[in-house]
């Protein structure tokens, strides 16, 4: 493998997809930083609501402010800290969409366009194009994500800050204090490797029709999977009907296509494996953001995870198999 | 090394139709080869054939290395221009650049930006600006800073005007090819190639039907200018071509052929030269496009 010739095919994507990979997000955070951020300031520095309660300690009402204990303060200061990075939520979500669309267009348009020639016209080999844009879509792409998401939601949480401390509730210490605004950063570059291992099926398969498919790839993407679950669901009645007893594949097809079409939304292995996030229900302390790495690490001591980076690799060399050959437009 | 690209029995079949039938060639180094044929004769699929863009039955050695199998090391040493409108429209000149330069190993960036600099190109342009002729040329000065053991092109000057192409083959042959390189080159318009071929090979049906050095083909093909008394003398010795020009008839014959006709023979018919290579092609293609 050679690394600079890999450095140039990532820097090749980024100038090719710059739109959605980089401005769509770009744009996205500051519509949120604007939006929600003017909201808080407009909201609560112009007209007080009537009560004002976070987690469950009512802080102001009728415009005035409840002196409220030091000990509270510092609470909402922590919940504040650790959970400031739920508002690039709409980013993460944005991040599914491109990731998808990335991977089902990505060798499709380069055999729409004819520039798969001038590209195999230089000394770079199929598989290492192939891995250059599976580490765009899920490892590239996501960075962009966590760096915007970050920076966005320090600023929203900077504004809260300055709209709270105009109301009587100084949080700026309480929050620079808090560990968890430093970790909250790093706690989402270490679940990347998990998005990794869900997210391979999706662009394994995805990035299999895009080389495949000569037109249309959308339709063969999301077709063949659902019209592998017609067939499911009308076996599984047949035979329901045959043995009297419904048979077991409709479970594993539903299971199978949404490993195959959803794998690329952040968070998915929850639903995967079954067990929801314990972090999500909030704790004594409140919420706490640390459980979700270790509540999503445990999702990789399942046999689905690592089936399915098999079958996702398997798709991928399939794909760099089916480009070796791909040159007419 | 004895052969740029070696052939034997070459077959490439698209389900039942047969594109390249078992053909044989060998191309020698420091050649500039013109691989002639109507369209569906089989040149584009022979050239992709050799640069491992399709698989094939039969052997084939370029550099010798295995199309098949070896493409990768294969592509350090050959570049090819498959057709004007490939490279990607969102690409700008300066990122073109840097990308050649850091993907391959025998790319002289300065050599590009001196033929960049000659052109109208602007480095910050993109390919979705520039007319079918400067991508061509933007794509030319890629491909001749690249120090290339073959260089392959089909049809590189398709759909330009008559400035391009002529300013295209000056500097492919005066920039660019020299001993150590060997050109193959397919195109429509053989006007414009054959005074810088050194040999050249018809194709027809997915078969090679002629190939020889320009030398040869010099000394085998005759037109004569057939003065009008001496019609049925020289329909005699059997033309493999002929055709009136302002009344004249101008007959093509080939001194290799059946009639075994001789060069002094002819001239005893009117005045000779040696054909045109546009001449000799639809001479050789006759009844293909029927």
């Amino acid at each position: 493998m050679n690394t600079k010739t890999m450095k140039w095919l990532l820097q090749r994507e980024f100038w090719e997809y710059k739109g959605s990979m980089f401005w769509a997000p770009v744009i996205v955070a500051v519509l949120l930083v604007v939006l929600m951020g003017g909201g808080l300031l407009y909201g609560l520095a112009q007209h007080f609501p009537s009560q004002l309660t976070i987690d469950g300690y009512t802080v102001q009402t009728g415009g005035k402010t409840i002196r409220v204990a030091l000990d509270v303060q510092k609470r909402i200061a922590l919940i504040a800290s650790g959970t400031y990075l739920g508002a690039a939520v709409p980013l993460f979500g944005l991040l599914a969409v491109v990731v998808f669309s990335y991977c089902l267009g990505t060798l499709h348009d380069e055999q729409r366009d004819r520039s798969i020639l001038f590209w195999k016209s230089l000394p770079v080999s199929d598989s290492m194009t192939v891995l250059s844009k599976a580490a765009t879509a899920m490892i590239v792409a996501p960075l962009i994500t966590i760096v915007l998401g970050t920076v966005s939601s320090l600023i929203l949480l900077f504004i809260l800050c300055l709209v709270t401390s105009l109301n009587g509730i100084d949080m700026f210490g309480a929050v620079l204090g808090s560990p968890d605004l430093y970790l909250s950063p790093l706690r989402l570059l270490a679940l990347l490797p998990v998005y990794v291992v869900w997210a391979l099926p999706t662009v394994g398969w995805l990035m299999l029709v895009s080389s495949w498919a000569r037109s249309k790839p959308i339709l063969w993407a999301v077709g063949v999977p659902l019209v592998g679950l017609l067939i499911a669901k009308w076996v599984s009645l047949a035979m329901g009907e045959f043995a009297g007893e419904p048979l077991n594949i409709w479970h594993y097809a539903t299971d199978t296509v949404a490993r195959l079409l959803t794998g690329v939304v952040p968070g998915i292995w929850y639903t995967f494996t079954g067990n929801g996030p314990a972090a999500l229900r909030p704790g004594d302390n409140g919420f706490d953001p640390g459980s979700l790495v270790t509540s999503s690490y445990a999702t990789l001591g399942t046999a689905d995870a690592w089936i399915g980076v098999a079958i996702g690799a398997a798709m991928l060399y399939a794909a760099m198999r089916l480009r070796r050959y791909r040159d007419e437009g | 090394m004895s052969s740029v690209i070696s052939a034997r029995g070459l077959t490439k079949r698209y389900g039942k139709r047969t594109a390249v039938d078992g053909i044989d060639f060998e191309i020698p180094a420091g050649r500039i080869v013109g691989l002639i044929g109507p369209n569906g004769s089989g040149k584009t699929t022979t050239l992709k054939a050799a640069l491992g863009l399709v698989p094939f039955e039969g052997h084939l050695e370029v550099l010798g290395f295995d199309p098949r199998t070896q493409r990768d090391d294969l592509m350090q040493d050959v570049c090819f221009i498959a057709d004007v409108a490939i490279l990607p429209r969102w690409l700008r000149v300066k990122d073109a650049v840097d990308f050649v330069e850091g993907v391959h190993p025998r790319f002289n960036r300065e050599r590009a930006e001196r033929y960049i600099a000659s052109t109208k190109l602007e480095p910050t342009m993109k390919v979705r600006q520039m007319s079918k002729g400067m991508i061509v040329q933007l794509h030319l000065a890629l491909v001749m800073a690249i120090d290339a053991k073959l260089l392959v092109l089909d049809e590189p000057t398709l759909g330009l005007d008559i400035i391009y192409r002529k300013q295209f083959y000056q500097n492919l042959l005066e920039d660019y090819f020299d001993e150590q390189k060997t050109i193959v080159i397919t195109t429509h318009q053989v006007e414009e190639v054959e005074h810088i071929l050194t040999d050249l090979m018809f194709i027809r049906d997915g078969r090679i039907v002629l190939a020889a050095s320009m030398e040869e083909i010099g000394e085998r093909y005759i037109e004569v200018m057939v003065s009008q008394d001496k019609v049925s003398a020289a329909n005699a010795l059997q033309p493999i071509d002929r055709r009136t020009v302002f009344g004249k008839s101008v007959m093509l014959f080939d001194s290799a052929g059946p009639a075994g006709v001789s060069r002094q023979q002819l001239a005893a018919l009117g005045e000779t030269r040696n054909p045109s290579v546009a001449d000799l092609f639809v001479a050789t293609m006759k009844g293909s496009y029927a």
